[in-house]
């Protein structure tokens, strides 16, 4: 399964990640505004136009306050909340790693945007004929075994695409042989059961915009013991109405029966 | 031109003769529908504040969560009177089939108007993601409507005398039941077996009643009492399922593995409320006599039902150790406050003083508190429990208000049109004068 390591450190925020994301999918700029705290960061968040973000945030690093910057957009969970929560399997998770969506099947109802813990699906609330969109991990890029265009866009190879587990074993050598300077922690190795993008840091990952309380179970989990069952309940609730109809029901003929036998 | 001058003044005619009540239903109802032609042409941004944090909001939290549950009275009269040996409450089971097929028909409605892409609903008959709880939803909702208007046609039937497609009505549905409920447990499974296994249960009641071994009510074929109540068990619990995929979004409060199971409860307590609540209130605007005696002997339930709705809401609160949330000043804390007070505390109080039950008004008002309760529980789930990023919130857009009291006034409207028209709440005195 292919995968993208993206580590702060390295990250220099020149936006070409954003730029080329753009290009790539033919994503329209947008009109953007000033917004409170996060200083040279633009847009604010993700949006229907805009996979994926640069954030800039003031961290204080070795007691002086620097900018660390982060990377929002979609994960690509190994067992994406989205595909669970999608009704019609709109929503697909590939062999490959990226999560892609399918728009013909789509019905609009944006379960995928409540079930997804990282935020990351929009919506296209001003279109006449809406569609979910999202970081698709260049996945057209990668069937024809090219790289995400972010990853390959950036000069200082802070995006790194390859895979899974070989960015896994890459992010832990990072780690060890640089003790003092990153957080010992993978940031999506095992978050909502483990994701094809992972972060590794300098700072502690909620002060890049990261979300420490996700669990570490597909979000799918949370469900499972409601779905599970269903059969059961099913045939069940079939079995025991009917018998308890059956039980009722000839209670009452036989309280009819004994009266009429008595008017009789 | 002289055809739409006619159109006109029959319009006008139409609008005169009505009462001034029915009057502002009338145009409140038309209005809805314009603001819902407006939605197609502009886009749901153009009508709603929602956004990418709160992708749903009143419509969902009203209109579908409370909507449903407030249309729990079909299957839980229809199950007492039909299943469950309650048949004195038969005069109130029709009145609340009614209601909860017009509450289903509007909620299709409005997930016509709240879905993106609604023209891709049908999709899911073919496209099964049978781990969804939102797939078991849109099964439920095709379902349940159909067994709903099974369940209603008899009264067109009666109304209209058309005792041939009534015979025919009675030869077909057991047959349309098995296989629906077939395919729906094949569905939720994916097993043939266990679908196979649902068909053979179902056969074997059938057989049984046809073979003269288990009592058959001739006028209404008990399979179809049945799926009423399995696709609504299934469909008030799978709404509160819906929100277990938002661990991380949804307030400690409302969070909780069983909220399929509170769903499920709450709406099956609010079903007497309903009944009640609607006989009441017809008799006041429409001036059918409500059966006081009935109302009077589903209120015995009533304690039984909130306390036990109360002990899990605690008991969970206690099991997973959040009762601190709950004394957290907030306005996901006060809002709960609210829900619990007016929905389950003081209706319990009431349904306890017989002083205040025993008359009309307590009765009313303390149907109308649990009633309130629920709405305030599921838009606490679907809006103020939900928390996403600090800088977004959500409230109702005035267009969402206006279109959804638009849709509610729609239901007043075909209510009271049935209620005159259709033997409802005349059933008993019909079948006495034949």
């Amino acid at each position: 399964m292919k995968a993208m390591l993206i580590d702060s450190t390295r990250c220099v925020g020149c936006r070409a990640c954003q730029v080329a994301c753009k290009e790539w999918n033919e994503l329209k700029a947008e009109e953007t505004t000033f917004f409170a705290g996060k200083g040279y960061q633009n847009p604010r968040d993700l949006a229907a136009d805009t996979w994926t973000l640069i954030t800039y945030n003031e961290v204080e690093v070795n007691n002086r306050f620097d900018w660390v910057f982060g990377k929002l957009q979609c994960f690509h969970c190994n067992v994406p909340g989205c595909v669970s929560a999608c009704p019609v399997h709109a929503l697909e998770k590939t062999e490959a790693g990226p999560v892609i969506y399918h728009a013909g099947i789509c019905l609009g109802c944006r379960f995928c945007q409540l079930a997804c813990p990282f935020k990351v699906p929009r919506f296209e609330w001003n279109k006449v004929i809406p569609e979910i969109t999202k970081c698709t991990m260049c996945a057209d890029r990668v069937a024809a075994g090219l790289e995400p265009a972010c990853a390959k866009v950036c000069p200082t190879d802070a995006i790194v695409f390859g895979d899974r587990d070989e960015l896994i074993h890459e992010a832990e050598s990072r780690i060890k042989s640089n003790p003092t300077t990153y957080v010992h922690h993978i940031f999506g190795k095992d978050e909502a059961g483990g994701t094809c993008v992972m972060h590794i840091s300098n700072v502690p990952f909620e002060e890049i915009g990261f979300d420490t309380k996700i669990p570490m179970e597909p979000i799918a989990s949370k469900v499972e013991h409601a779905m599970k069952p269903l059969p059961y309940v099913l045939t069940g609730l079939g079995l025991v109405l009917g018998g308890v109809s059956w039980v009722v029901n000839r209670k009452k003929e036989i309280s009819k029966e004994s009266e009429s036998g008595k008017e009789g | 031109m002289s055809n739409s001058k006619i159109s006109v003044t029959t319009v006008k005619n139409f609008f005169s003769k009505l009462s001034f009540g029915s009057k502002i239903v009338w145009t409140l109802a038309i209005f809805g529908l314009i603001l819902i032609i407006y939605r197609f042409a502009a886009g749901l941004g153009a009508v709603t504040n929602l956004s990418d944090g709160y992708p749903w909001g009143l419509w969902i939290g009203f209109d579908i969560l409370a909507g449903i549950a407030l249309a729990a009275g079909g299957f839980v009269m229809a199950g007492t009177v039909h299943l469950f040996g309650g048949h004195k409450y038969h005069a109130l089971a029709r009145a609340a089939i009614l209601t909860a097929l017009l509450g289903y028909l509007l909620f299709i409605f409005g997930l016509f108007f709240d879905l993106g892409r609604p023209w891709n609903l049908w999709r899911a008959i073919y496209s099964w993601n049978h781990a969804s709880p939102m797939f078991e939803v849109a099964w439920c909702v095709m379902l349940y409507t159909t067994v709903l208007i099974l369940e209603f046609m008899p009264i067109v039937f009666e109304r209209y005398k058309l005792n041939k497609l009534h015979d025919l009505w009675r030869m077909v549905v057991p047959w349309l039941i098995i296989f629906m409920l077939g395919m729906f447990t094949l569905a939720m499974s994916y097993s043939l077996a266990w679908a196979l296994a649902m068909v053979a249960i179902l056969l074997v009641w059938e057989i049984c009643m046809r073979a003269g071994w288990m009592p058959r009510d001739k006028q209404m074929p008990i399979l179809l009492i049945m799926a009423g109540v399995i696709f609504s068990t299934m469909h008030q619990s799978s709404l509160g399922s819906i929100f277990l995929l938002a661990p991380t979004k949804l307030h400690i409060l409302w969070y909780t593995p069983i909220l399929p199971l509170l769903f499920l409860l709450s709406a099956i307590m609010v079903a007497p409320a309903m009944v009640t609540f609607e006989s009441l209130m017809s008799e006041k605007v429409l001036k059918h006599k409500a059966r006081f005696d009935l109302l009077s002997d589903l209120a015995r339930w009533m304690p039984y039902l909130l306390s036990l709705y109360l002990l899990l809401k605690v008991g969970d609160l206690v099991g997973r150790n959040a009762v601190l949330a709950a004394f957290t000043v907030n306005a996901q804390s006060v809002s709960w406050w609210i829900e619990i007070t007016i929905g389950i505390i003081l209706p319990l109080i009431l349904f306890l003083t017989p002083e205040i039950i025993k008359t009309k008004s307590g009765l009313l008002w303390a149907s109308t508190l649990v009633i309130i309760g629920l709405v305030w529980n599921r838009i606490n789930v679907a809006i103020v429990g939900v928390i996403v990023e600090d800088w977004e919130t959500y409230y109702p857009f005035w267009t969402e208000i206006f279109i959804t009291i638009g849709v509610v006034a729609i239901g007043l409207i075909v209510f009271k049109w049935a209620i005159e028209n259709l033997p409802i709440y005349e059933h008993e005195t019909v079948l006495a004068v034949k």
